[in-house]
């Protein structure tokens, strides 16, 4: 009797961890999905010189329209968004949407917003003291 | 083509239509139109912002669904994180 609840213990083991895997690597493939098309988009949004900043240094710098000395510097990674005026960091800002998006399509959301409302962008970020060093 | 694109946790879910083919109220153009239409109303009622963008022009942000937009991309509501 004991080898036999013994295998059954195993066979429930095995069926979790096969659950559990196929879970996983569908979740992986969805957002790596995800992430492709978002890039693609990105590619579609952003200027070529957009782009090779974003590439190369890990952030966007998108000009502000309100203030001509001010951009936003939108990090490619998770971050805040810094307010650059002048050369100098001068603010922080936290703004996200209410659901989870491809970190591309994050960058475009800065970019859009900043570019077409952006008194609506700065009402409702939160914003944080910055000291640039 | 015009596309409306809805940014989503998927990447993006998107509807194309022929604007050349606007003007003679080709039935394709116009179901696909009417649906596009339907998804901008939705999703502009969970509080997402749409912005139409047309190459070498500023990106605006719109109100109302405009099939003659070269694309149209919509963004989940934000808040201050």
């Amino acid at each position: 009797m004991l080898p036999l609840e013994t295998l059954l213990s195993w066979g429930l083991v095995a069926l979790f961890c096969t659950l559990l895997t196929w879970i996983t690597a569908r979740y992986i493939w969805n957002t790596s999905q995800a992430e492709r098309r978002a890039i693609h988009l990105m590619k579609e949004i952003l200027t070529p010189q957009e782009l090779r900043q974003l590439f190369w240094r890990g952030y966007v710098d998108i000009p502000s329209t309100l203030a001509p000395q001010r951009v936003y510097r939108v990090p490619r990674s998770e971050g805040y968004v810094q307010v650059r005026e002048n050369g100098h960091t001068i603010m922080g800002l936290c703004l996200q949407p209410i659901e989870r998006l491809p970190r591309a399509d994050i960058v475009i959301l800065h970019k859009l917003m900043i570019e077409a409302q952006e008194e609506f962008y700065l009402q409702t970020a939160n914003k944080f003291r910055y000291f640039d060093i | 083509m015009g596309v409306l694109r809805v940014l989503s946790r998927r990447g993006d879910d998107h509807i194309t239509w022929d604007e050349q083919k606007l003007p003679m109220n080709d039935p394709e153009t116009m179901a696909a139109v009417r649906e596009a239409e339907k998804i901008f109303a939705a999703t502009r009622a969970k509080g997402a912002t749409a912005f139409r963008i047309d190459e070498g022009k500023p990106v605006q942000r719109i109100d109302q669904f405009d099939p003659t937009a070269q694309q149209i991309l919509m963004v989940p509501r934000v808040v201050g994180g």
